[in-house]
């Protein structure tokens, strides 16, 4: 018996939003602005996670970084520039002294790399000196040609693998392998291609070069160097194991007193994302911030439109109680009108929302290569957050309307003009 | 309690509070309605004819007295069971309609039915047969405003009866419509009448007061005359003229 008054009651809703289609887009309005901000924000952030989860897994979940300066940014620059360098011999004895680890490689790096070819000329580029075994860590995996190998490692050779992202600018036509090219006035032969390390987002990672560590100590000089070592944990289970002997090696090679910090750092791809989880954390608030603002506009504006709206019909509202219309039927009418015009205006944010995604992801990569990192498709989970939420606000905004128009006095109500 | 009693009031006092003013509107009211009576309540305007029909129809709660309807006491009674009662036991017919403008007439006709809990394709049934019991059954999609006054009480009766409750109440059903159709009307009370339905009437229209099988009198809220109509006019000889 309830299930026929309900189901009536939700077409009478319809019926009475198509009646006044002006008034409930006015209504609808707030929720199509709080949704929307929703689902954007969600978007943006759905996007940059999965960016950096790929970043991260290209990096290599169980590879660790035996570095001077420490990734998350938790010490300050000055404590960190007056650490010591990590020489070539302790990067040495590192490696040799290291047990747990499945692999331990030298890594000597500049940011000040100039790549010429033919006649394009490309600065600023990183150029990473390391040894054959980087090839077996997630970075130096191969797109196309090989890795050096250990012989070109001893003997200096001038072999290059390109970056993806230098590989792709200086050979927009592919074909890399076997050219020439000249990293700061010294010939290189390129023999390789690494692959894409996951996304625009973190293409830095992608504008680098890697050569023999013998070749880069030439070029570059090995006077005052400060090495990294790349350790491979083998698998996450092992990261503890392997971080505490890396620690205690580390600490004994430099002679550090008990009482004496490190004055180096290892560093994970977790601690990067404590680092980064902050400022997700932040956007996070602030969006929600704006979101609730907005909802309680949108909240507000359903409000005042379904006071109108009940006033407006108080002869109606009488004539259906004075027939034998309970509380709860007019209360349910008026809930689901609110609740229908929240859904409405969120769908229209869903159509909204995906258009700019569709058009944001496809074009803006191609002016600003940043953004890349945006999906041009909404996460459905996002579209059903939203629905969720415009639900709960269509019922709030509707209740004190609702219980208004619930207690209409039919007597009084069906004599209205 | 008499069995045939279908409305038992006991003196119903009704009183508005208007500020410092007080109005009786119904002052001491005891009346019994037996089962398929014909009541006319007359009385000149203000005198508490429609206050007294919405406490009979359980729109309005008396201030004090005690009301029977179908040997159920109302004032025990909350807002849903008001409801439920006035959705099961009867049918309004106002003066001014009261239908659904943007509702056509077989939708208007169903809302008791709505409530009432009916499914949608009987309920659409009964609303029909209603209609062509009216005799609007060419008129049936239209929505209220294009009908006119006539077709419209008639809509509304088809309403009043289409969930076949034991009593019609109808306050000034005539009063918006000229002699022709208001006789028409009152053609379809005499015919609900001879199938067994109570008929509680409120005219002041001494004419249409004289279709009813009694006749009470109203003044200030009082009762002042309540007897058996010797002057009625026949319907079934009217239309054999
Ligand atoms: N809601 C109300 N508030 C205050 N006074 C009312 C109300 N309804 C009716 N009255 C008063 O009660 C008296 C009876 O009114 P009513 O029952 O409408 O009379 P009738 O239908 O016979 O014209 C009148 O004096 C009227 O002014
Ligand atoms: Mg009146």
């Amino acid at each position: 018996m309830k299930i026929i008054a309900t189901k009536e009651a939700f077409l009478q809703a319809i019926h009475s939003i198509r009646a006044n289609t002006l008034r409930s887009s006015l209504a609808a309005l707030g929720v199509v602005i709080g949704i929307t901000f929703v689902i954007l924000m969600g978007w943006v952030l759905s996007g940059l996670d999965k960016a950096m989860e790929d970043s991260f897994k290209a990096m290599g979940t169980d590879v660790m970084y035996v570095d001077k300066f420490d990734w998350a940014g938790g010490k300050s620059w000055k404590e960190l520039r007056n650490r010591p360098n990590i020489t070539l011999d302790q990067t040495e004895k590192l490696i040799s002294r290291l047990t747990s680890a499945e692999l331990a490689v030298p890594v000597a790096r500049t940011n000040r790399g100039k790549i010429v070819y033919g006649n394009q000329v490309y600065e600023n580029i990183a150029i990473q000196g390391t040894t054959s075994q980087f090839s077996l860590t997630p970075s130096g995996t191969i797109d196309s040609g090989r890795f050096f190998n250990d012989i070109e490692d001893r003997m200096a050779s001038n072999v290059v693998v390109l970056g993806w992202k230098v590989y792709q600018t200086l050979f927009p036509n592919g074909n890399s392998i076997g050219s020439t090219i000249k990293i700061n006035n010294v010939k290189y032969t390129v023999i390789g291609v690494a692959t894409k390390q996951g996304t625009t987002f973190a293409d830095f990672m992608d504008n680098i070069v890697y050569i023999p560590l013998k070749s880069f100590l030439g070029t570059f000089g090995k006077y005052r160097r400060n090495f990294s070592i790349c350790v491979k944990a083998g698998s996450t289970d092992q990261l503890d194991n392997v971080r505490a002997e890396v620690e205690g090696q580390m600490r004994m090679i430099r002679n550090l007193k008990p009482w004496e910090e490190n004055n180096f750092s290892i560093n994970e791809t977790k601690t990067f994302e404590t680092a980064v989880s902050t400022i997700r954390t932040i956007v996070w608030v602030v969006g929600i911030g704006m979101t609730l603002l907005s909802f309680i506009v949108g909240i507000i504006g359903i409000v005042n439109i379904m006071f109108v709206s009940i006033y407006e019909r108080t002869k109606e509202i009488g004539i259906r109680k004075a027939l034998g219309a309970k509380r709860y039927d007019i209360l349910i009418q008026i809930i689901f009108e609110s609740t229908t015009i929240a859904i409405i205006g969120a769908f229209i944010s869903f159509v909204l929302t995906s258009v700019v995604a569709y058009i944001t992801a496809t074009f803006l990569p191609k002016l600003i290569p940043q953004v890349g990192f945006l999906s041009p498709m909404i996460p459905l989970d996002l579209l059903g957050i939203a629905t969720v939420i415009s639900i709960m606000v269509g019922i709030i905004a509707g209740l004190l309307p609702a219980m208004r128009a619930a207690n209409f006095e039919p007597v009084v109500a069906i004599r209205y003009e | 309690m008499d069995e045939s009693l279908i409305i038992k009031l006991d003196n119903i006092i009704k009183r508005y509070e208007m500020g410092e003013n007080q109005v009786l509107a119904l002052d001491d009211i005891s009346l019994e309605i037996k089962k398929n009576e014909y009541v006319a309540i007359m009385g000149p305007s203000g005198s508490g004819k429609t206050t007294l029909m919405s406490i009979i129809g359980c729109l309005d709660t008396p201030s004090s007295g005690t009301y029977y309807l179908d040997g159920e006491n109302v004032e025990v009674m909350d807002d849903n069971e008001l409801a439920d009662v006035r959705n099961r036991k009867i049918g309004f017919v106002f003066q001014t309609f009261n239908l659904l403008p943007r509702e056509n007439c077989i939708k208007n006709v169903e809302l008791p039915l709505i409530y009432a809990g009916v499914k949608a394709d009987q309920r659409e049934e009964l609303a029909i047969q209603a209609l062509k019991n009216v005799g609007l059954e060419d008129r049936m999609f239209h929505k209220p405003p294009e009908l006119s006054g006539g077709q419209r009480q008639r809509v509304a009766v088809a309403r009043a009866l289409v969930n076949n409750p034991s009593i019609i109440l109808a306050d000034e059903p005539t009063g918006n419509l000229d002699t022709k159709t208001g006789d028409e009307i009152m053609k379809l009370f005499h015919k609900l009448w001879q199938s067994g339905h109570t008929i509680i009437l409120v005219t002041h229209e001494e004419d249409i007061a004289l279709n009813a099988k009694r006749i009470i009198r109203l003044r200030d809220g009082k009762i002042i005359d309540d007897y058996v109509n010797t002057h009625q006019i026949l319907i079934e000889d009217q239309k054999n003229i």
